[in-house]
């Protein structure tokens, strides 16, 4: 037994699950402190994905752009990120601008290197030089939101990282965290934080995309609070080894071990479920030399207790379809099997190369239909199907109208998630975020499976 | 309000923005509009593929394909919270996935196939294929394959020539939109003897977000109207292509819409009244224009009969908001339309306007809000993030009326915030939605949670 590996069967893609380039490097720029993304294309290529990431966080998303239009696409975008860099530095005075490309300043072949470059030199005499300005290549057609993501976590190390012998290196480590919500991001800090070992999140948006109300400390311009310094990213080169979470999300850590000796560890399973969460803690003890500490293995063992109490009972051999980034998609694999749940069929929306046998070496005697650059057509047939007897749904909220036809539950999970609130600012990842999926799964069991009269079915 | 205390302190660092806001009374002019806004700045303008898609997307029966790479289709699929009464085929978002290999080779051969695969899986009503910047850049000719498409596969398959980049102004976009229709659809077919009246009518502009249309048709219903079509909420394709006939067209979304009614009436001769069913005032007007329109004794019975009811329902529910909303203040910043057709709703609520702009006016639209807002009004054009935040701690408003990118400025602010755009749940039209209107906007700006939010732990 093992994974059958399928393609989508028709060209047009019907109900994409992924996103573009630009709305990937955006995330990775908004974890910066004080950090803006520029969108470098057309008003609606800002527009659309600051709708999209504001929906999902209900937060604001602030996102400038330097607005394409027709004479433009004739004439290149030079002038309109020269104008666009003074506007954003004399207004915003922000410490880190991410120029970020779009399909349509790609394909006319706009160089924002070296429009940056030049640009950087006239912004220096004009006295604005407080403010890093890192070009970031994201065409869309060329990859899905993970590829601009890794781009941009990629492009920042490359312009930021400075060898520097002085730095007192203190075993630090650096995370790159993937696109993960602001609750996931907090729990691997919360795992970092209880065995002492100094970090840097590369980038972390876990106060930025969820940030406190106080309309008296409100300021203008809007940035997020917290997000990783320049400083800090500057000093990643003297860090002791860089985790990546996500395997989508590792060209910057092998730019960081190529240029800086940063030991890198880019293919372990996410931290998502025990298995997982198990190898990221030894990792980290690994890199940094400090001792998994007892708090850790009590949050483990209450989540193990809850896995016990309800496994066998309410889960055991329930068909599973998840669908979603590849990252989440596997781990969360990985977690479902430990309850001794069956997945039947997971999808990914890009295609990512490594996927299919990540899945394989997760799988162990199960049988899993995994469908390379599928979208949610794919998913939507596969459990419409009833000869496949799925029962459970892990994925966005875009699968809700397949809930509302099918009956079968659906717990939501990853990007996006508009239809419900507290998704993002909980965690899935680490031992505490694996028994918050084992909570929300069991319950969506029982409340679908488990009628009211049998209610001793329940204890 | 003085304009030096208002305008100067929220545009301090750009001269140029200066003259894009402005101040109603003695020497007011009108401000700066339909210009570009300044490169780099958070803009809350889209583009002109968004303003087509948003126009056509709310027909039914249709697929709509999005030429272009994955997230001009994923970022906008299902942005409109169009209702459909029954098909939900325009809620898919389809796209040709445009890859490196395309952008070099071209994507023709690549958006046939996926057109024919469309036909085959769904046989839609018809299918629009949305052209973005890329495909613009690449110079694809989607109206040959479309074209040939729909000889191949004898469904209406539609160009929607939508490039992003065309304008700084949305509005473009719609005009795109209509064009399509007006092109491609309108008198394409021909409705039968025995469904026409005297009485037939199209509902231009009306895109039934939340189910408006359901709030409106029965008033139109009782009148004694047919509809044949609406262009385009809750609609067939079908239906519009039968339009040409009607004996008058209401437009209720000017902004979107009144350019496609001008061609409508250029083309069939069909007249056309604007419409505005927001607000108690306004839905009177629209009803009592209507029968005057078509000057009916038995229509202008039911009018008196229609309004007087309507009203009776409303009065005693009415006044429970009305005491609580009374004197608080609103902003506005809203599609061109709404900036002026909303604010006598506000005022039939006891609320006073203090400030109305909009992201892609154009002259029009500020003259018309310039007639109907009081003297001190603030009158502002494509005002970007950081001046919306500013404008709101100034003018400090009980309410910010907008859409979805906005909702989150205004409340970081404790400024309280009603949906008037896509994302919104409940029906406003009518006199029925002007109930659920106070009720949303009353549990927005009196909830208690603003209560909370002006608190300190240090407070007794």
């Amino acid at each position: 037994m093992s994974v059958n590996v399928y393609k989508r069967d028709r060209q047009v893609i019907i109900d994409p699950l992924v996103t573009c380039m630009p709305l990937g490097a955006m995330w990775a720029v908004l974890g910066i402190n004080h950090g803006v993304p520029l969108v470098q294309g057309s008003q609606g290529c800002s527009t659309f994905a600051r709708y999209h990431l504001a929906r999902h966080f209900r937060e604001p998303i602030e996102i400038a752009v330097s607005s394409f239009h027709e004479s433009t696409a004739v004439f290149g975008g030079k002038k309109n990120l020269n104008i666009s860099l003074k506007t954003l530095i004399q207004r915003q005075d922000p410490e880190l601008i991410g120029v970020i490309t779009t399909c349509s300043s790609e394909i006319i072949g706009d160089d924002v290197y070296g429009f940056v470059d030049s640009n950087k030199q006239e912004l220096k005499e004009l006295g604005y030089d407080n403010t890093e300005i890192i070009p970031i290549n994201t065409p869309s057609f060329a990859g899905s939101h993970f590829a601009g993501y890794d781009n941009a976590i990629d492009a920042l190390i490359k312009n930021l990282a400075t060898p520097n012998e002085n730095i007192e290196c203190d075993n630090n480590i650096n995370i790159i965290p993937g696109l993960l919500n602001p609750g996931d991001v907090n729990e691997i800090k919360h795992m970092l934080d209880s065995m002492f070992v100094p970090y840097t999140m590369l980038t972390d948006i876990s106060e930025t995309f969820d940030s406190p109300l106080n309309p008296k400390k409100q300021k203008t311009p809007y940035f997020g609070k917290g997000g990783t310094t320049v400083n800090d990213i500057k000093n990643i080169s003297a860090s002791k080894g860089t985790i990546s979470i996500a395997k989508y999300a590792k060209t910057g850590a092998e730019t960081l071990k190529q240029t800086h000796k940063v030991p890198a560890v880019t293919d372990n399973l996410p931290p998502i479920g025990i298995k997982g969460t198990d190898k990221f803690l030894k990792t980290v003890n690994k890199l940094s030399g400090y001792d998994i500490i007892d708090t850790l293995m009590t949050e483990r063992g209450l989540t193990l207790d809850l896995m016990a109490d309800v496994s066998a009972r309410y889960l055991a051999g329930r068909k599973v379809v998840i669908f979603g980034d590849p990252t989440l998609v596997t781990g969360l694999t990985s977690l479902v099997i430990e309850l001794g749940m069956e997945v039947v069929m997971v999808t990914t929306g890009s295609e990512e190369k490594t996927f299919p046998t990540d899945i394989e070496s997760i799988s162990k005697n199960q049988s899993i239909d995994v469908f390379s650059e599928g979208d949610l057509k794919v998913v939507e047939d596969y459990v419409k199907d009833k000869d496949n007897g799925v029962e459970l749904i892990l994925g966005s909220s875009e699968a809700r109208f397949i809930n509302y036809d099918t009956g079968i539950p659906l717990v939501r999970f990853g990007f996006p998630v508009y239809d419900r609130v507290g998704y993002h600012s909980q965690p899935i990842v680490g031992y505490r975020g694996a028994k918050r999926v084992v909570e929300m799964v069991t319950n969506e069991v029982l409340a679908k499976y488990y009628e009211e009269k049998h209610w001793k079915l329940q204890q | 309000m003085e304009k030096q205390d208002c305008v100067e302190p929220i545009i301090d660092t750009f001269e140029e923005r200066q003259s894009h806001m402005c101040i109603k009374g003695g020497g007011l002019s009108l401000p700066e509009c339909d210009k570009p806004g300044i490169p780099g700045t958070v803009t809350q303008r889209t583009c002109v593929f968004g303003g087509a898609r948003i126009v056509l997307m709310p027909i039914t029966d249709s697929i709509h394909l999005v030429h272009g790479p994955i997230g001009c289709a994923s970022c906008t699929w299902d942005i409109r919270g169009s209702k459909s009464s029954d098909s939900k085929l325009y809620k898919k978002g389809c796209s040709t996935d445009l890859k490196e290999k395309d952008i070099v080779f071209g994507g023709e051969r690549k958006l046939y196939d996926s057109i024919i695969e469309l036909h085959k899986l769904h046989n839609p009503g018809a299918i629009f294929v949305y052209a973005t910047c890329v495909s613009g850049v690449i110079g694809d000719d989607i109206n040959s394959v479309c074209k040939e498409a729909q000889n191949i596969t004898g469904c209406r398959v539609i160009p929607v020539q939508s490039e992003g980049f065309q304008d700084h102004n949305k509005t473009k976009g719609h005009w795109i939109g209509c064009d399509a229709l007006i092109d491609n659809v309108i008198g394409t077919s021909e409705p039968d003897q025995d469904s026409i009246t005297p009485f037939d009518i199209n509902i231009i502009g009306e895109f039934n977000v939340a189910g408006d249309l359901w709030g409106i048709k029965p008033l139109l219903e009782y009148l004694g109207l047919n509809i044949v079509s609406t262009v385009t909420g809750d609609s067939k394709i079908e239906d519009i292509a039968k339009s040409h006939r009607a004996k008058l067209n209401i437009v209720q979304c000017q902004k979107s819409s009144n350019y496609l009614a001008k061609k409508m009436k250029k083309k069939y001769g069909i007249p056309s009244i604007k419409v505005n069913f927001f607000g108690i005032e306004s839905t009177i007007t629209s009803i009592t224009e209507i029968a005057e329109f078509f000057d009916d004794e038995e229509m202008k019975n039911r009018a008196n009969n229609l309004i007087e009811n309507g009203l009776k329902h409303l009065d005693n529910k009415l006044e429970e908001y009305r005491e609580r909303l009374n004197g608080k203040t609103v902003a506005l910043y809203v599609g061109g339309n709404k900036a002026w057709s909303l604010v006598r709703a506000f005022e039939e609520l006891g609320m006073e306007v203090i400030m109305s702009g909009t992201k892609n006016g154009i002259k029009e639209d500020y003259e018309n809000i310039k007639n109907i807002v009081k003297e001190g009004t603030l009158i502002v054009d494509d005002a970007n993030s950081n001046e919306l935040r500013k404008l709101l701690k100034k003018l400090k408003p009980d309410l910010l009326i907008s859409g979805a990118k906005e909702k989150y400025i205004a409340l970081k602010l404790g400024v309280g915030f009603c949906d008037f755009n896509h994302d919104r749940i409940s029906a406003f039209a009518g006199f029925k939605g002007f109930l659920e209107f106070a009720k949303e906007v009353d549990g927005a700006v009196s909830t208690s949670v603003w209560n909370v939010v002006s608190t300190s732990i240090y407070d007794e």
